[in-house]
Formats: structure tokens, sequence, C-alpha cells
């Protein structure tokens, strides 16, 4: 398979990611850091992110459906959620995050069951896409890769 | 001219120099960033996840470095603890953490009767609250930065590595230009005015941040 045209793929993913605001200009920065030297970086620290994240998500979830709602113990878990979330530039989730967090200081339950679905939501659908990225690149190789050349 | 290899020494000494950065986060997703922007500085990067470990640590370089005191008793620049590389030179911590927060350890930090005192500061966050940036600043960190980190933010923290040399320096001969007791009292002045570069309201102007220079530490 063409190496280049597996490069254009993945570049053109990555583009469409950006203009559809799943991901922002921080998730630019991150591969800047990827070089020789860290060959994985980014797929490593998304890898983490979506560990951490998944974590911090179960912890939101029990919060809202075991009893009287903690709004400070909430907002401290999505804030957490939030900060990660921007540092790999995951647009769509922060954005989410932020609304949960409104309804939060809010004190309003029925807004944070129903932002935190949507929350999941961008979290689920930016891991699937993510994956697929993932996929994409490793096929296509390190950019400097000579064309026709097999790894 | 004995200023002029002083200054030379200081640069030699600079470029060659890994500054230490003691890192400090509790999420493994924002130590990992850190410490891979911290080594596109080319900084040697320590990790820890919370203020007592942070602490923990320092106490295990201080009595490491009191045990083998000896042979600094010269104090050449190739003896001095600097050059072993384990000294830490800038703390960077996140300012929400559970147990010891960053602000917390920050207290300690330039609380303390040790030479941890004179250790840089930086402080991060995701939130961007005024009242909590000044208090950082008050208490004596040399910077507050708001998350996302970019790699240009650490870039700009030269000027405190370079402040971090200077001061371990200042019994020796060497004078650079930010060498001497007033410069320092100068940085630390500017440092009191400055506030986070990306705050919304800023009551002084930023422009005074020395400019860094791009130094080869390679």
């Amino acid at each position: 398979m063409d190496r280049n045209h597996l490069k254009r793929q993945v570049d053109f993913m990555k583009r469409s990611f950006l203009d559809q605001g799943y991901l922002d200009e921080q998730f630019i920065q991150l591969e800047e850091l990827q070089d020789d030297d860290n060959p994985n970086f980014v797929e490593e620290i998304v890898t983490l992110f979506f560990n951490d994240s998944a974590r911090l998500l179960q912890n939101i979830e029990q919060a809202l459906v075991s009893g009287p709602i903690d709004f400070a113990k909430l907002d401290n878990y999505m804030h957490q959620f939030k900060g990660s979330s921007s540092s790999i530039g995951a647009k769509r989730v922060k954005d989410e995050c932020t609304r949960f967090k409104e309804y939060c200081t809010a004190g309003n339950a029925e807004g944070c069951f129903r932002t935190f679905v949507q929350v999941k939501q961008e979290h689920a659908t930016l891991r699937t896409k993510l994956e697929t990225y993932f996929q994409l690149a490793r096929q296509a190789g390190p950019p400097g890769t000579s064309r026709g050349q097999v790894r | 001219m004995e200023l002029q290899s002083d200054v030379a020494d200081t640069q030699q000494q600079m470029e060659q120099q890994h500054f230490h950065v003691l890192a400090v986060d509790d999420s493994p997703f924002e130590r990992k960033l850190l410490e891979r922007l911290l080594r596109e500085c080319a900084c040697k990067v320590t990790c820890v996840e919370s203020g007592d470990k942070a602490l923990e640590y320092l106490n295990q370089l201080d009595t490491y470095q009191s045990n083998s005191a000896d042979s600094t008793a010269s104090l050449s620049s190739s003896q001095s603890p600097q050059q072993e590389g384990l000294k830490i030179n800038l703390i960077i911590t996140d300012y929400s953490m559970p147990g010891m927060s960053g602000y917390d350890l920050l207290k300690t930090v330039k609380g303390s009767s040790s030479s941890w005192k004179d250790i840089p500061v930086v402080v991060i966050s995701s939130e961007n609250v005024p009242s909590r940036i000044s208090m950082c600043l008050q208490e004596g960190a040399e910077e507050f930065l708001l998350k996302p980190l970019k790699l240009s933010d650490l870039k700009n923290l030269q000027p405190h590595l370079l402040k971090s040399l200077v001061h371990y320096n200042k019994d020796t001969k060497c004078s650079t230009d930010t060498g001497n007791n007033n410069n320092n009292d100068n940085v630390v002045k500017m440092n009191n005015n400055v506030i986070s570069k990306r705050i919304a309201m800023s009551p002084e102007p930023s422009e005074r941040r020395p400019k860094p220079k791009e130094l080869a530490v390679v």
C-alpha cells in the first residue's frame, strides 16, 4: 500500500478532527513533542488520558447516582477531568465539561445528569476516532519514512 | 582579563548544564506531559505524585549531599553540587492536589530555613483565579502558569533556572549580567509585579519579564 497515500489520509483525518472541533491546537502541540526519541509520545499520552479519565468518569457517575449529590465533590472530579481533556486538546469533551461545571455550580442536579450523558458520549466518540487515527498513523509509518519501505 | 574568563566559565557551565526540575502532580497523565515538555527544554526531570513525596525527595537529596560534602571544600565549579546534576534548580507543581496542595508545598519550601527557600517554584493550574494567583506569587512563586501548558511556557522559565544557577555561583568570582546582588533584587521585584501571563486582568504590564535568552543548554 502506498505509504504516502496513507500519510495523506492521516493528515486529512487530523484536519477533519480539527475542523469539526473534536480536537484543538493543543493536540498539535503534543504532536510536535513526538520525535525520533519519543516516537509514540502522542499515542502513549492519549492512552494515559483515556485510562485516567475512565476512572474519573466512573467516580463522577458514582457521585451522581449514590445518594444526595455532593456538588463540591462532583465539581472537583470534573475539574480534573476537564483539565486533562484540555491538555490533550479534546475540545468537544472540554466544552461539555464546562457545561457540566456550570450546572454543578448552580446546584442543578438534572442539568448535571443530562450534561454528563453528553460528556460520556463525546469521550467515547473521541476515543473511537483517535483509535482509528493511531491505527492509520502506525500503518503510515513515522514521517520521513521513504516510499516503499516496509516496517 | 579575569572578568571575561569568569563570564566565559559561567557561560560554558550554563551551556553544559542540565537543569534538574522537580515536577509535582497527582495525575500520571500530567506528569508524563510535564516530563516530556521539560525534557524538550533540556532539563533533567524527577516526577513525584504529591507534595509530601516532593519534600521527601528534597530531604533525600540533602542527606546525600551532606554525606558527600567533603569533596566540595574547594568550591571549584567542577565539584559544586550543581554539576552533579542532583541539586534541584526548579520546582514545578500543580496547584490542586489532594492532601498537600501546590500552595502548601510552596509555603513549606519558601518558609524553610535551609537552601530550599532559594529554589524557584512555579505553580500551574487549570483555573484562572486571580486571588489564587496573587496568593502564590506573594508566597514567593516565580510564576503561575495556566494549563494547558505549551512548550513556550516552559521555555520561558529559563531565566528562573539561570537565576538558580547564579545563586549557587555567587560565592565564586563569577559575575554576569544577572550575577550581582543588585540585579537579583530587580528580578525579585519584577516577579512581585508579574502576574500569570494569561490572566484576564493584569494590574501591571508584563513586558518587564526578562526575555529568555536562547542559550544552548544541551
